[in-house]
Formats: structure tokens, C-alpha cells, sequence
């Protein structure tokens, strides 16, 4: 798959698990995030590009978005080396972050690379 | 479903990919134009950027409340507000009124005013350019069908209740620029171009805000918070580990 090398941004631990209290720093929180949006954008623009120059069309395409997606968060994870909470406070993070800012992106990638190559 | 129409080549290499490339060098154009303008601006009212460090300082103490010992916070809690000189106490009759803060302050008005035009200007000429050379052309096909009701939306300046609701007229095709090229200038642009328009945001909001007014908000804040010490078993647990360490 494309575009996993954009996944080296900075993800700084934010957890010190001490006396199992939820400790968070919010600066480094909120630079996580920043990195999950990035890939997630990121992701969405290259997916998009694929779907249209494979020409997938309705339902395939979506379902297309939603592989891409899930394989994000994977990707996200296991950058992450799967110990989640010391990274973010919660899984939906990781896993619904960015969804459906990227959605838009992603149509109208896949508008344009359908477009070029396709109908015309 | 009507049978597919035949487009033009010439449709793709003289519409679409233009009307494209030019959406995206307008983004990035506006972005630095905007930079521009912000860098002429010239620093702000020095009492001004005081209270906000205050503020957020506040506003740190009562988020990280519980770790600190009951002493410190007490300590810290008089220190702001305190009912004679604590820094956020505001004297009485002291506030000023915003409307005349506004009106003394010209820089204020005009740099609001500065930000949304770098905003309108292009949006209106790419609007205005689009609809001169491009009316009318269908230019490009999404690849999903949808219903009726997308037509008003997708076929903006094509009056043919014929053509399948899929195909995309060019300014319809201008709108999906607009709206989805916002992830693409994130990327290309850096973090600060996504948030530019919620910050504008905030600021439309906060600025009719009277500066007095949060600080007296924030002191009740301050007020009302229960201390509760997030680490009593801290010292056994730093003697563990010290005796670990001797050992």
C-alpha cells in the first residue's frame, strides 16, 4: 500500500502510568493527533487517486475507502506498538479520527483520476 | 439510467484539468497572500497579551490541581484571587467598554477586514472566471450514482432534466474544488492553513469579549475547584525506589 512512510511523525509518549492515574501531556496529545489527521488526509487523497485509476465505481469505491481506512488505523497501531493508551486516551482516536474529513478529499480524488482516465 | 455520454477530449485537457490546477494555485496563493498581510501587522497591546498569559496560567493551575499538596494550591489559588491584589481580580469601573476599545483602535477593524477580503476576492473572481469560460460544459462524471435530488446541486448551469444525475457540470465541478481541496491544502500548506477558518472563527466570537470579563470568569473557576491530592502514596513510592537505588 502506498503512503505508509508518512507515518514517521512524531509520536511522543504522553503516559506515565503512574499509580495507573490517567497522566496526560496535552501538547503531546494534541501533536498525536495532528499526525493521525496528516496520515489520514494523506491516506485519503492517495486512495482516492487509486480507486479512480483502477475505476472502481459506487459501492466498490466506498468499500475501497473504508479498506484504506482500516488499514490506516492498522498501520497507525502498529506504530504506535499497540500500547494505545500511551499514546491516546481512547481507541476511537485512532480508529474514527479524520473518517469523514477525509471522505470529501477521497470523492473528489477519485472524481478526478476517474474523470482523466475513464470517460473521457 | 440514460446511456453514457461522449465527451470530448478536449473537454479534459482544456476544463477539468485547468479548472484544477487553477483551484489549487488560488489555495496556495491565498495562503501566502494572507501571510503577507498578517506579517505587516504590528504588535499587539502589551496589557492585552498580559492577561491572557494570566489566564492561561489559571487555567493550567486548575487543570493540574490535583498534583500539587493542598498547601501549594491554597498558595497559589490566594495568589490569584486574592480580593486585593490578586492577579486576577479586576477592580470595579476599571473595565473597558469593547465597542470603545474597537473604536480607539483602528488596526483591530481593519485587520478583520484585511483576513476576509483575502478570503472573498479570489473566491469571487474564481467564480466569476469559471462561469465566464466554463458555463455549461458537462465536465466531468462522478463515479457513484445518486438521486434525483442532486440534480440542483451537481448540474448547476446545465437545464437538461435528461442527462444522467452522475454527470457533473463544470461549476458544480468548481463547488467539489471548493469544498474538497480543504485536505489537500492541509497537507501541502501546513497545519495552520485547516484551522485558519475555525481561528477566524474564534476570533469573530471573542472579539466583542470584554477582557475583564474572563478573568472574573476564570477566578470563579478558580474558586469553585475541590482539591483533592491525586498522589498520597507519592513519598512511599519515592522511598521504594530510593531504597532500590541505595541498594
Amino acid at each position: 500500500m502506498a503512503g505508509h512512510d508518512n507515518l514517521n511523525g512524531s509520536t511522543e509518549k504522553s503516559g506515565s502510568g503512574m499509580d495507573d492515574l490517567p497522566t496526560f501531556n496535552a501538547e503531546n496529545m494534541q501533536n498525536n493527533m495532528k499526525v493521525i489527521l496528516y496520515s489520514r488526509t494523506f491516506m485519503a487523497i492517495i486512495g482516492g487517486v487509486i480507486a479512480g485509476i483502477l475505476g472502481l465505481t459506487s459501492l466498490t469505491g466506498f468499500i475501497f475507502y473504508f479498506l484504506v481506512m482500516a488499514i490506516t488505523s492498522v498501520a497507525l497501531t502498529t506504530k504506535a506498538k499497540f500500547s494505545i493508551h500511551s499514546y491516546f486516551d481512547s481507541w476511537n482516536r485512532i480508529v474514527f479520527d479524520g473518517f469523514f474529513g477525509g471522505l470529501m478529499s477521497f470523492v473528489l480524488f477519485w472524481t478526478f483520476a476517474y474523470d482523466i482516465v475513464h470517460i473521457f | 439510467m440514460a446511456e453514457d455520454l461522449v465527451l470530448d477530449t478536449a473537454i479534459r485537457d482544456w476544463v477539468l484539468i485547468p479548472l484544477s490546477v487553477v483551484m489549487v494555485l488560488i489555495g496556495v496563493l491565498r495562503y501566502f497572500v494572507s501571510k503577507l498581510m498578517k506579517g505587516s501587522s504590528q504588535l499587539p497591546d502589551p496589557k492585552i497579551v498580559k492577561e491572557g498569559q494570566v489566564i492561561i496560567r489559571a487555567r493550567s493551575l486548575r487543570a493540574g490541581a490535583n498534583y500539587i499538596p493542598a498547601k501549594s494550591f491554597r498558595a497559589r489559588k490566594a495568589y490569584y484571587s486574592n480580593e486585593e491584589n490578586g492577579l486576577l481580580h479586576v477592580p470595579k469601573g476599571q473595565a473597558q467598554n469593547p465597542q470603545a476599545q474597537m473604536f480607539s483602535d483602528p488596526n483591530m477593524a481593519m485587520d478583520m477586514m484585511k483576513k476576509n477580503l483575502s478570503m472573498i476576492i479570489p473566491q469571487t473572481l474564481t467564480f466569476a472566471w469559471v462561469n465566464f469560460f466554463f458555463s455549461g460544459f458537462v465536465a466531468a462524471k462522478i463515479p457513484f450514482p445518486l438521486t434525483q435530488r442532486f440534480r440542483a446541486m451537481l448540474q448547476n448551469g446545465i437545464d437538461l432534466s435528461t442527462v444522467d444525475v452522475s454527470y457533473v457540470s463544470s461549476r458544480s465541478w468548481y463547488f467539489l474544488n471548493l469544498f474538497g481541496l480543504r485536505g489537500l491544502f492541509s497537507l501541502i500548506l501546513g497545519e495552520e492553513n485547516a484551522t485558519d477558518d475555525t481561528q477566524r472563527m474564534m476570533q469573530m466570537s471573542g472579539f466583542g469579549m470584554d477582557p475583564s470579563k474572563t478573568l472574573g470568569a476564570e477566578k470563579d473557576g478558580l474558586d469553585i475547584v475541590q482539591h483533592e491530592w491525586a498522589l498520597p502514596k507519592f513519598e512511599q513510592r519515592a522511598e521504594a525506589v530510593l531504597r532500590k537505588l541505595v541498594k
